[in-house]
This record gives C-alpha cells, structure tokens and sequence, in this order.
C-alpha cells in the first residue's frame, strides 16, 4: 500500500448559510486545490448525507462535480449517515493508496437551515432504527438514555458532561470559521432547557450549514495519512450489550492504530464526534486517549482544554463549530491538517500526531482517522 | 441472543431465529423523558429501555418516570401491539401484577431467541 499525503486543507463558514450546498462545497473544494496546488484532480469522492430530503436533490456526485467545473472527472458519493465526511475521506484514501489515481478531492457538506427544526429532526432520525423509531425514538432521545445511564455509572457528574461544551465554546470563539464562537458557563448549561432528561439544550449540537474538503495525492507533502479505521455496531439500541461506551468507535480506533503502527499515547491533539457532550467523554475512552472512568475528571481538571495535556475539539467540536452532517467528518481532518501545519491562527497548537473521530447514526458506523506531519 | 420484537436474523450472526414466549418482568437498563416529541406523540413523552429476566431489550412507553431508577424492577405489557413499562415500586403492586398476569395468561409473546447463543451454550430449550 502507497503512503497518502493530504496535499490541501479548505472549508467554510459553518452556519446559516443562504448559499446552495453546491455553492457550499465549491468554496471548500476550491480552497482546498488552491492549498493543494492542484488545478484538477483525477478523481472527486462526494459526501452528503441526504440531499434528496434536504434539497430534493439526487445523483450528487455529477450533480456537484459538475457545478465546480469538474464534468468529465470520475466522481462518485459516498454515505455512512452522520459521518459519510470520514467515509468519503477512506474511499479517496483507498483510491490513492491502490495506485488508481494520484490526486483525489474529497468533498462534504449539508444544507438544513432552511428546513424547519422538527422536519431536520425528523430527516436525521430516519437513520434510527425504524422500530425504535416507532416508540418516538430520535437522536437526543436516545442520546438521554445514554447520558442517564452514564450518570448512573460510578464518577461521571453532570458537572463534568457540561465542562464538555464549556470548553469546546471557548476553543470556538478562537475559530473564525466556527457556527457559535460564544462562550457559555457550566451554570449557563446546566440551567438550559430539558431537552431529554437528563440531556439539555446545550449538550447539544446544532443544525449547521457548511463544507469541508481534502486533496488526497501519492505525491510527498506535509502531512501523511498514517491510519484509518472502521468499525461498526447494530442499528438498534436495543441490540447492543452497553449504552456507555460505543463498540463501533472502538472497532475503527483498533483498525486505525493497527494501520498506523502507534499506539494512542502519540496523539497530540484530537477532534471527536460531540453531537452530545457526553460522546465526548464516552469515545475519549473508547478510543483509549483517557483511560476508562477518567474522562469526566480529565475534562473537568482541564487536560482536554487548549492548554492541556491533549487538547480534544480545538475547533470547538459538533457542539460550536456546528454540524453540518456530512461535512463534519472532513471538516475535523480539516482541522487536523490546520494544526499540523501551522493553520489555526488563534488556537495552533505545536502537534505531531492528531487524530479525528466521526460517528455514524447512533455509533453504527464510525471512523478513526490519524494523521501524522510530515 | 434474544431480541424483541421478532427479527428473521439474528443482528450479529447470519443464523435464522425462532420465537419462544417470555415472562413480562424485567429492569430498567435507562430511560428519559421527552419534552419535545416528534410528531404524533404527546409531551411529556416518557421511554425506557427494558431488559427482561430472560435477556431480550424492550424499547418501552411508560406512563411516568417519577421514582424511577436504573435497575428498578418493572412489568412489560403490550396493549395493541404497543409495549407499556410499569413500575414495580411495592410487593403488593407485583403481587397485584402476578395475580392479574397469571389469571389472563397476559405473557410477551413475539420474542425470539437466536440459535447461535443455543448451539453455543449445548443446549436444548422446548420451543413452544
């Protein structure tokens, strides 16, 4: 297998955005060949989770190569739910690392803000299982039996799940491309609506608009794909031995740490998936950055903060950057790439090795991505 | 494996499953309450999930959570199609249950258990 460098880094606003979600990715696309010095690549990989609900738009990947002037480039889309942005990421990695092309553009993004809160809702539960579905289920439903039965688990407070977003607003407010750069306290969490008992409003990440992209090249650059790993887990719920920990992220952690050759003590800095502040917690320890039971106390001892021992959501995570579904998983290796390289004016960190994780549906299909500076 | 409602596979092997009735007594696993249901439910909406006795997750509807913890022993009940959770605070609530669960035979039906964890563990169980 060929090393695989990630030659170019772009993004977007993450918001409310009155552009097309076309126009969205073009802008990332775009920056990110800019970055790359690369006027046309030999492949385009497309993420996005469901336009034909969100816009009433299908067959995506011409739909958006075309519109970037990239007609007669081999393009296909890729989708794993929530995080079809780390999906695409491997499949363009796979590509590059087979030999089948040189230069791959990997591109992610969502538009929803101009749907109504209930109709998103509704359109991201569909990827629930349709049983549990049927008995109300929706994301932050189930994310509340999670967050309860981690409460109920010896150490974990609700002092600490709200350090989580308290921390990834702070990182926010250093990160010009983040949805909510506004800082909130532990009080301010903690006294926000109930939203799934014992889940509130601002364990909760929003509804974003926004794109994200990569060029993938087999040419040497500045920062080398050093592992990507998959892992999996049932549809519902109710199929899975535990609530507290996600066997999905611990699946593509293994996978991903067995590809790079390095164990998670390398890690300097780390995005993970907190579409709920008590993922954070969950899938620091399931990847095996915090050790188990620890991740409520690292959080709240201040170890994940920007000046801690491993800074964990620099950009401000799902919950403050924003989540614009498949752009998400790119939109972390973004920012991985930005801070291997010197790009997070604000909040550069000085890294070797960072680390993304993304999750698909509820934890049934994740990603771990390391990336390593050249 | 045992799971609920019936499926024709068991969600982890490729083995084909079989339904066995179970007895409708279990314990919370967790549970929350919505404040903001989707569409077609009333708020406040209270859910738990239920593992019964004999192992099989129930995604359950229940009246109210007060006095409700995790572990707490709670009946299952299906009233048109649609599984119900009730609190099983006092022994005389369990004998009143028993009393009523045993007199018209109400039991959970539909619940399947996988072959795999059968041939696994050496064992023959009676199907009914």
């Amino acid at each position: 297998m060929a090393d695989v460098w990630v030659a170019g880094a772009g993004m977007t606003r993450i918001g409310r955005r009155t552009e097309r979600l076309q126009d969205l990715m073009a802008e990332a696309a775009h920056a990110a060949l800019l970055t790359a010095g690369i006027e046309r690549p030999d492949a385009v990989v497309v993420a996005t989770m469901n336009p034909e609900e969100f816009l009433g738009d299908g067959n995506f990947a011409s739909n958006v190569a075309t519109h970037m002037g990239f007609a007669e480039v081999p393009a296909m889309r890729v989708e794993t739910a929530t995080s079809s942005g780390a999906a695409a990421f491997y499949a363009g990695f796979a590509q590059v690392a087979a030999g089948l092309h040189r230069t791959v553009l990997v591109v992610g993004g969502e538009k929803m803000t101009h749907l109504s809160t209930p109709r998103v809702s509704e359109l991201i539960g569909r990827s629930i299982d349709p049983y549990e579905r049927s008995y109300g289920a929706t994301m932050p439903a189930l994310a509340g039996l999670i967050t309860r039965a981690l409460l109920g688990r010896h150490g974990v407070t609700e002092r600490e799940i709200a350090q989580v977003s308290v921390k990834n607003h702070a990182n926010a407010t250093r990160n010009p491309y983040a949805h909510f750069p506004t800082a909130v306290t532990v009080e301010d969490v903690m006294a926000s609506r109930m939203v799934a008992d014992p889940l509130r409003l601002l364990h909760c990440c929003p509804i974003s608009d926004g794109a994200a992209a990569v060029v993938l090249t087999a040419q040497r650059a500045r920062v080398r794909v050093a592992g990507v790993g998959q892992g999996t887990e049932a549809l519902a719920v109710r199929h899975r031995a535990s609530l507290t920990s996600f066997r999905a992220t611990q699946a593509a952690a293994r996978a991903a740490f067995a590809m790079a050759g390095f164990t998670p003590a390398r890690v300097d800095v780390a995005e993970i998936h907190d579409a709920f502040a008590p993922f954070e917690l969950i899938s620091l320890e399931d990847i095996g950055l915090v050790p188990p039971g620890k991740a409520g106390a690292a959080t709240l001892d201040g170890d994940t903060a920007l000046d801690g021992r491993l800074p964990v959501n620099p950009s401000g995570g799902l919950k403050a950057r924003g989540h614009p579904l498949a752009g998400t998983g790119l939109a972390q290796i973004v920012e991985c790439v930005w801070q291997l390289t010197g790009g997070a004016a604000g909040r550069q960190l000085d890294a070797q090795v960072a680390l993304a994780h993304s999750i698909g549906g509820l934890a049934t299909n994740n990603w771990v991505t390391l990336l390593e500076a050249a | 494996m045992v799971v609920a409602p019936p499926m024709p596979y068991c969600p982890h092997h490729p083995v084909v499953m079989s339904p066995i009735t179970l007895p409708g007594v279990g314990e919370i696993v967790s549970f929350t309450t919505l404040h903001s249901p989707p569409e077609g439910f009333r708020s406040p909406l209270h859910i738990a999930l239920v593992e019964l006795d004999e192992g099989a997750r129930f995604v359950c509807h229940g009246a109210q959570t007060e006095g409700l913890k995790i572990g707490s022993r709670v009946a299952v009940e299906a009233i048109d199609n649609v599984y119900y959770f009730s609190h099983l605070g006092a022994m005389d609530r369990a004998r009143l249950f028993w009393r009523r669960a045993g007199r018209s035979g109400e039991r959970v039906n539909a619940i399947a258990r996988s072959l795999a964890k059968r041939v696994w563990k050496g064992k023959q169980h009676a199907e009914q």
